[in-house]
């Protein structure tokens, strides 16, 4: 094992920068905000850890400590200018933070390093640190997935009328979207300048969104699996792809085309789809034989199949008796594949 | 005065790399960020059609806009359209085909790249060469004056073909309400793919004149315009062919200020910095009519 990660090291430490980064922009899409202000978080993290290392010479937690801050306070200020616009909108003003983001480092001058960015960056950081600092955000995030706080979100992103009628301030989940988007993406920055110990202008640039999102594309966006497993893939493939060779860009383009025009959930979706279809299947199962039963009681014909979730033409079936909000929700989030 | 020759030169190549994006869009409600991708792509194919023949002018004009008008079919057949059909809202699908376009626009630039080792490539190898004219004491390369001429001449088509003819107005109707413009009779998938062909057509022409004017194309050219685009298009605002015209000429404008006021660094932070204060200040843009969708 420490073999394995002595020789993959900087595999390791890019794909959990890479797995921070596509957080940033995965958990503000999961509440419905569709923001790239992520990878601009990422560079302001990077250039603020490395500039406080460098220039000032901070230890690296405090470093990294302070950036987390700075950008999360730069998430929140964005998203109070922001937060009126939605859809394209949004997306296209993130995306226009991330290229000034840029700009502004290319125009630093002396504290940026200009064109040519810092270099030189030596911390007294270790992998630990780092494998550690990404689990606790990963948990912090994976957390906001589950019991209450996991179906507001989602209702938040597929129904924010609704939300609003039901005492959810959305206005505040999608500014803590914007917190959450930006300290992610500040902890991924520091974090990857501290390991690589450089950061140039061409780093935080288009790429770095086109990055992010072909992650969460690819492994899926509605949770951090999706993420984990976008984030693995893409730092990987390439070294496994080296095989193919010269033609891995193009390979890496069908890739993501694919997964986006005929996976919009990803990888994980299909996976979460594999699962509900075989939970489905056993439920169903059980349900026929309960019908069989009930069949004998009152003699009333029932169809084969225990589709009717509606209860309707009879009896509700004890299975699915009560009301359920978190199956409620799933059957909203998977009506996409039985629509138009 | 010089000065105002280039910002009218300027304006014209984004114009023209605009006008079709602005066209999909405010139609047929497609942000094709593949639009950079099909820009760049058709002056490569004509570079690598000028490695084997020499053509003039117009030949080389002529496979651009065809190369341009092939792609964008192709990429409305294969991704946009699959998106729409699969989508379950219009929120959704315009996501979906966001994040589409940019999926599929990897691909032609992993081709150039690989093709060209991402070194920038031009179009030299062609009869036609670029030579400087003067005008009544301002100076203006024939490149630079064609761009003009054709920029304004297809924009006041286009909004010609929008504003008069029966197809443009089946055309805004999808824009305004699709549904009910179905219930008219309107064939939205035809008049889509002829929308998208027309938008190809106008990114393979800038392509193969932005080239021409520059010298010079690297296969990344298309990502910087599609932003500066996407600024002219939403300064003007969405839908409005006077809104994309006065958009494309006013950032060429606000650019060259600053590019001879100061030294020049900075140019690039004018567009992203514009569409941030528009879309904050006047959300619908200056000639926008329709209300910007807020949740």
């Amino acid at each position: 094992m420490s073999g394995f990660l002595s020789t993959n090291l900087v595999l390791v430490q890019s794909t959990l920068s890479g797995l921070l980064l596509a957080l940033s922009i995965q958990v503000p899409l999961r509440m419905g905000v569709f923001s790239f202000a992520g990878a601009g978080s990422y560079g302001i993290g990077a250039y603020g850890a490395g500039i406080l290392v460098l220039r000032y010479e901070y230890g690296a937690l405090p470093a990294i400590a302070l950036t987390v801050v700075a950008t999360a306070v730069v998430g929140l200020l964005l998203g109070l200018l922001i937060n009126r616009l939605a859809g394209l909108y949004l997306a296209m003003a993130t995306v226009a933070f991330d290229l000034i983001i840029s700009v502004v480092a290319i125009n630093g001058g002396e504290l940026t390093g200009a064109s040519t960015g810092l270099y030189g960056i030596i911390a007294d950081f270790t992998t630990a640190q780092m494998v550690v600092l990404t689990l606790v955000a990963l948990a912090l995030v994976a957390l906001s997935e589950r019991g209450r706080l996991g179906r507001r979100v989602e209702t938040v992103r597929e129904d924010p009328e609704l939300a609003a009628s039901m005492g959810i301030s959305v206005r505040r989940y999608r500014l803590a979207a914007f917190v959450a988007s930006g300290a992610l993406g500040g902890l991924a920055g520091a974090m990857n300048v501290l390991v690589r110990s450089t950061v140039g202008p061409l780093d935080i640039g288009f790429g770095l969104i086109v990055l992010a999102l072909t992650m969460i594309v690819v492994g899926g966006s509605r949770s951090w699996v999706g993420a984990v497993i976008g984030a693995v893939i893409f730092t990987w493939l390439p070294d496994l792809l080296a095989v193919i060779g010269e033609w891995q860009e193009l390979v890496y383009g069908v890739i993501v085309a694919v997964a986006a025009i005929y996976l919009p959930r990803g990888i994980h979706g299909v996976l979460a789809d594999g699962v509900r279809w075989v939970q489905r299947k056993r439920r169903d199962r059980r349900a026929a034989a309960a019908g069989v039963v009930e069949e004998d009681e009152d003699g009333g014909v029932r169809p084969p199949e225990g589709e009717d979730l509606t209860g309707e033409g009879g009896v509700p079936l004890p299975a699915r008796a009560g009301p359920d909000p978190a199956h409620a929700l799933d059957q909203l989030a998977a009506r996409p594949q039985a629509g138009s | 005065m010089q000065d105002l020759v280039s910002v009218v030169t300027l304006g014209s190549v984004y114009l023209l790399f605009a006008l079709g994006m602005s066209l999909t869009w405010g139609t047929i409600d497609i942000l094709n960020f593949a639009h950079g991708s099909i820009f760049m792509f058709s002056a490569f194919s004509a570079s690598l059609v000028l490695e084997r023949t020499t053509l003039g002018l117009l030949p080389v004009l002529l496979i651009g806009a065809a190369v341009g008008a092939l792609m964008s079919l192709l990429i409305q057949v294969v991704a946009f359209e699959q998106i729409i059909k699969r989508a379950r809202d219009r929120r959704t699908a315009e996501m979906q085909i966001l994040i589409g376009g940019i999926g599929v626009a990897i691909i032609p630039l992993a081709i150039a790249q690989h093709h060209t080792q991402s070194n920038p490539f031009g179009l030299s190898a062609s009869s036609f060469s670029v030579e400087s004219i003067s005008l009544g004491g301002l100076r203006i390369t024939n490149v630079a004056a064609l761009t003009v001429l054709l920029a304004v001449a297809l924009w006041a088509a286009a909004a010609l073909w929008l504003r008069r003819s029966r197809q443009g107005l089946a055309l805004r109707s999808i824009g305004v309400d699709a549904q009910t413009a179905a219930l008219m009779g309107v064939d939205r998938r035809r008049l889509a793919l002829v929308t998208m062909a027309v938008a190809g057509a106008t990114a393979g022409l800038s392509g193969i004149l932005f080239t021409f004017s520059l010298g010079a194309m690297t296969p990344e050219s298309g990502d910087t315009l599609l932003v500066k685009a996407f600024a002219c298009i939403v300064l003007g605002g969405v839908g409005s062919m006077l809104g994309v015209a006065f958009g494309a000429y006013a950032l060429a404008a606000a650019e060259v200020l600053i590019l001879t006021q100061t030294n020049g660094s900075w140019v690039e932070a004018v567009s992203f910095g514009l569409i941030f204060l528009v879309l904050l200040v006047r959300p619908a843009g200056v000639f926008g009519r329709k209300e910007v969708r807020r949740t």
